[in-house]
């Protein structure tokens, strides 16, 4: 049998209060205590006390898990739930408990080495390239084919000659495959507001992918990340992740913190776009990630009025959406009915168009599913919020600069 | 008695619902929030509406083996769990509010809606439902009348009983039963008879349904909080604020340890070391509590603090009352394990009891932290303990004792709200005479005659015997 690595002792820190049975999604669903964060650590410190045998329903409940973190949020005693959730699954999936679906083992090894796998995507791009949509979770956009992100910051730099903060950027690995233009639209929201966007070329994928899953493999990722990043003479490293963000956080913590691209921009205050007359009405989701993984307190304030939108936080906007990671691949039933939940609302919001904004391109990639599916009815446009700040290829540099750098 | 085996009998009463039975299914179920105490029911059923846990109770004498309701699971006395083993029966599929209205000033919820949501339900109506336990986010309001649950806010509007207008209760006779309804809630005992149901703590009956009492939402709200070098002075600010004619909505108390877990964890709220603090609350129309709010301050101030902050600022308010309201999870940054005692004394003797707290809790090894509802005197000690660790849990069991018995001499009680359970039956001697216990014993056997609901519970030795 597989040797388990013991489980931390914290383990012991819950007093099973239950304060966060009310936030957990898989519990909400279904009811079941087990399914429910107060029950899954009791499975879990049951199996490793030696009270409870292995038992293929500790290994279901396991697996039901989202990993939205909202019981991290909610939980008084600090417990570090998804520190003890990453462990058990990679010791289930070590040992053969449980198995991640193909599709997830194959992406997990492919993401390992970025330039296959902008290869390998290269047809998603060309597809979606020609504004198609031939996938539920493939919301539209015009990725760059060939030019990377690095090259394009460059070109960029070269062209505007930014004199603020200095910032490395996290340019991911889905994100770069196959939504490119998002990272080029963060490279010119940042160029436009006197940024100084540094691409370091050996960075590689977070790790989230193998953490979400349970694979091996993250462990290499995040040493070459630290190499990457952590002798950069910069004044902050940021993503356009919340997913990746939190990630590459844990990889680069305790030296240097990463920044959420738009919590950054939001102690910069950043160039309003103007949209006078606009009937559009934008409503903003709050990734997981980045409320209950970075704990941040949301998207700035200034950053959604800068988009020029009226804007409100979409319903349980701090709820998960049920893409987790890559949850909706493991279990879609689950997801869609989590998502089923959290979108009805658009069905009847106003607006003209109506925008669902956030900050994390897999949740971007689950709500847009919400329509490709029927569980939206009407049109609606899914997009990063960084995207609504963009100016666009013909830009200036804005002419005052910051007063100091933040990091 | 039927000759199938436990499961298939659940199946046919339970089409819809779920049936876990598998270890790894029970072990979630093995405790409340006392988790150190471990009992592995049987089964466990997740009735899928109302009529099914209407049609699983109709059926239930015939499985032979104790029937245990669960709400949230959030007692910390022992309520929801398999003492004598059996199936659990777990209400989370009952959750619909059925009915406010607003102009009755009552609503209609089923067993298992969580309290908190049912306060974001009501709140856009301008109405609100008085009783607030602090484990509100989870809490179910079948938990809540079955151990009659208070809450910070009950010093002024009064615990769960004085909002229940009327219970729906499944027997295990079959009978589905109504004591009362939307224009219950008076008169003599025959049309009162809900009021055996609050509190009976799930071995009378299963609810399924209540008619609950609302109020306007108060107009205003003044927050205060006070802190006090000791525990005389905190004490006479207590018995001022008792006596003032502004009448507290809520006076809640932490003592130094409470404070000092605050203010180490993420809830912090910039509470001076080492000292006592006081929160209350003064609301109603804003002319009233404006002109109110000064002299209370001084009251304060007069007891002999010298750090009184006062706002009627929502954000102020949430979070005070967080950091007051998660102190029983906060605990589990200080120790895996604790055990909460929940007795009310004269609040004349409260400075004389918890000194007998600490000195008791200080001889023996063991932290006690107290966060309790100072107005009503419903001591909260939480005594800290490993339950990993020998002799532990014993030696705070005799400390535990030794304060009970204390309580009786000051003429206090044992459970303010948190019920008997299988944690505090054993004190139910101390405190009634076997005369009382023999009156007190007739209300089970009527309803629950072979005490087939949760058996071993409130008394000792009350079992269900097949
Ligand atoms: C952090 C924390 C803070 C707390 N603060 C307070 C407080 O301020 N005030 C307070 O009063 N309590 C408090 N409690 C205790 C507890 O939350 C309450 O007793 C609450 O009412 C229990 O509700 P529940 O839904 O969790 O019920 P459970 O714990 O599941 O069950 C409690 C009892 O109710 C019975 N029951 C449940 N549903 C039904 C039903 N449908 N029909 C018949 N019987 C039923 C059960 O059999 C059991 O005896 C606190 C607990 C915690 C963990
Ligand atoms: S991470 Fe999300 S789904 Fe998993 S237990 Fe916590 S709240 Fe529930
Ligand atoms: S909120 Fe934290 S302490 Fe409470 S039951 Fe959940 S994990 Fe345990």
């Amino acid at each position: 049998m597989h040797p388990k690595t013991p489980l931390p002792d914290y383990f012991s820190n819950c007093t099973h209060c239950g304060f966060c049975l009310a936030v957990c999604p898989t519990y909400k669903l279904t009811g079941d205590e087990n399914n429910s964060p107060r029950g899954r650590l009791r499975l879990w410190s049951e199996e490793a006390a030696g009270r409870l045998p292995q038992d293929k329903w500790t290994d279901f409940y396991t697996d039901e898990c989202v990993g939205c973190l909202a019981c991290e949020t909610a939980c008084p005693a600090q417990v570090p739930y998804g520190e003890l959730f990453e462990h058990t699954r990679h010791d289930h999936v070590s040992a053969g408990r449980s198995k991640p679906p193909l599709a997830l083992r194959l992406a997990a090894a492919a993401v390992a080495r970025p330039a296959w796998f902008n290869l390998a995507l290269l047809p998603a791009r060309f597809i979606r390239s020609l504004g198609l949509s031939i996938h539920r979770f493939l919301f539209k956009g015009r990725p760059a084919l060939l030019q990377s992100t690095a090259a394009y910051a460059r070109e960029l730099m070269q062209q505007h000659r930014p004199t603020g903060p200095r910032v490395a950027f996290l340019t991911g690995c889905l994100m770069e495959a196959a939504f490119r233009e998002i990272n080029f639209a963060t490279v010119r929201v940042l160029i436009e507001n006197n940024v100084q966007v540094v691409i370091p070329e050996d960075q590689t994928c977070c790790g989230a992918f193998q953490e979400h899953s349970g694979l091996a493999g993250a462990e290499p990722l995040r040493a070459q990340n630290r190499r990457a990043f952590l002798p950069l003479d910069v004044d902050a490293v940021v993503s356009n992740s919340s997913g990746c963000g939190y990630s590459l956080g844990k990889s680069l913590a305790p030296e240097r913190p990463v920044r959420d691209v738009l919590a950054f921009l939001g102690e910069l205050g950043p160039v309003r776009r103007e949209r006078a007359g606009s009937r559009a009405r934008l409503y903003v989701d709050l990734p997981c990630h980045l409320v209950h993984g970075q704990k941040a307190a949301g998207i700035p304030q200034n950053v959604l009025d800068a988009t020029g939108y009226s804007w409100e936080l979409a319903p349980n906007a701090r709820d998960c959406c049920g893409s987790g990671g890559v949850y909706n691949i493991q279990k879609p039933e689950n997801a869609r009915a989590i998502l089923a939940g959290k979108s009805a609302f658009l069905n009847e919001a106003e607006g003209a168009p109506v925008i669902l904004g956030t900050s994390n391109h897999v949740c971007m990639m689950q709500w847009h599913s919400a329509g490709a599916t029927g569980l939206v009815t009407r049109p609606y446009e899914v997009s990063h919020i960084i995207q609504l700040l963009d100016p666009g290829a013909g830009f200036a540099v804005r002419a005052t600069a910051p007063a100091s750098a933040p990091c | 008695m039927n000759p199938l085996p436990l499961s298939s009998q659940l199946k046919q009463l339970l089409p819809r619902g779920r049936i876990l039975d598998s270890p790894a299914q029970l072990a979630g179920y093995a405790a409340d929030a006392l988790g150190y105490k471990s009992y592995l029911p049987d089964a466990v059923v997740i009735p899928a509406d109302a009529d099914e846990l209407v049609g699983f109770m109709k059926g239930a004498r015939q499985l032979g083996v104790p029937v245990i309701l669960r709400g949230a699971g959030t007692s910390l006395s022992g309520g929801p769990v398999a003492a004598q083993g059996g199936v659990v029966v777990h209400t989370s599929g009952l959750k619909r509010i059925r009915e406010i209205n607003v102009e009755g000033f009552w609503c209609e919820v089923e067993c298992g809606v969580a309290l908190n949501d049912l306060d974001a339900a009501l709140k856009p109506h301008g109405v609100f439902y008085p009783p607030d336990p602090s484990s509100g986010p989870v809490c179910t309001l079948g938990g809540n009348v079955a151990s009659n649950a208070g809450g910070a806010h009950c010093f002024r509007y009064g615990v769960t009983s004085n909002y229940v207008l009327g219970v729906e209760v499944v027997l295990l006779d079959g009978s589905v039963q109504r004591f009362g309804g939307p224009a219950g809630g008076r008169g003599p005992w025959r049309e009162d008879w809900k009021r055996f149901m609050i509190g009976s703590e799930g071995t009378l009956g299963a609810f399924t349904r209540f008619w609950l009492r609302l109020l306007p939402l108060p107009e205003k709200v003044w927050t205060l909080r006070a802190t006090y070098p000791d525990l005389r002075s905190i004490e006479a600010a207590i018995h001022a604020l008792v006596a003032h004619s502004s009448y507290p909505a809520a006076i809640e108390m932490l003592d130094p340890r409470g404070v000092a877990m605050v203010e180490t964890s993420q809830m912090a709220v910039g509470l001076p070391k080492g000292s006592f603090m006081l929160l209350l609350e003064i609301d109603g129309p804003p002319a009233l509590v404006d002109a109110r709010v000064g002299p209370v301050a001084d009251l304060l101030r007069h007891a002999g603090s010298n750090d009184v902050v006062l706002s009627d600022q929502d954000a102020m308010r949430q979070k005070l009352w967080k950091a007051r309201k998660a102190a029983g999870g906060l605990l589990g940054q200080l120790s895996p394990d604790y055990v909460v005692q929940d007795a009310v004394i004269p609040k004349s003797a409260l400075a004389d009891v918890l000194q007998l707290v600490y000195d008791e809790a200080d001889a023996a090894g063991i932290r006690a932290v107290n966060v309790f509802h100072a107005g009503d005197g419903n001591l909260h000690p939480n005594f800290l303990f490993d339950s990993r660790v020998p002799g532990e849990l014993e030696k705070v069991e005799l400390i535990s004792e030794r304060l009970m018995r204390r309580v009786i001499e000051v003429g206090g009680t044992l459970s303010g709200e948190h019920g008997i359970g299988n944690d505090k039956s054993a004190y139910m001697p101390l405190v009634f005479g076997p005369d009382s216990m023999r009156l007190q014993w007739a209300v089970p056997a009527a309803f629950n005659p072979t005490h087939q609901l949760n058996p071993l519970k409130v008394f000792q030795n009350r079992r269900f015997a097949t």
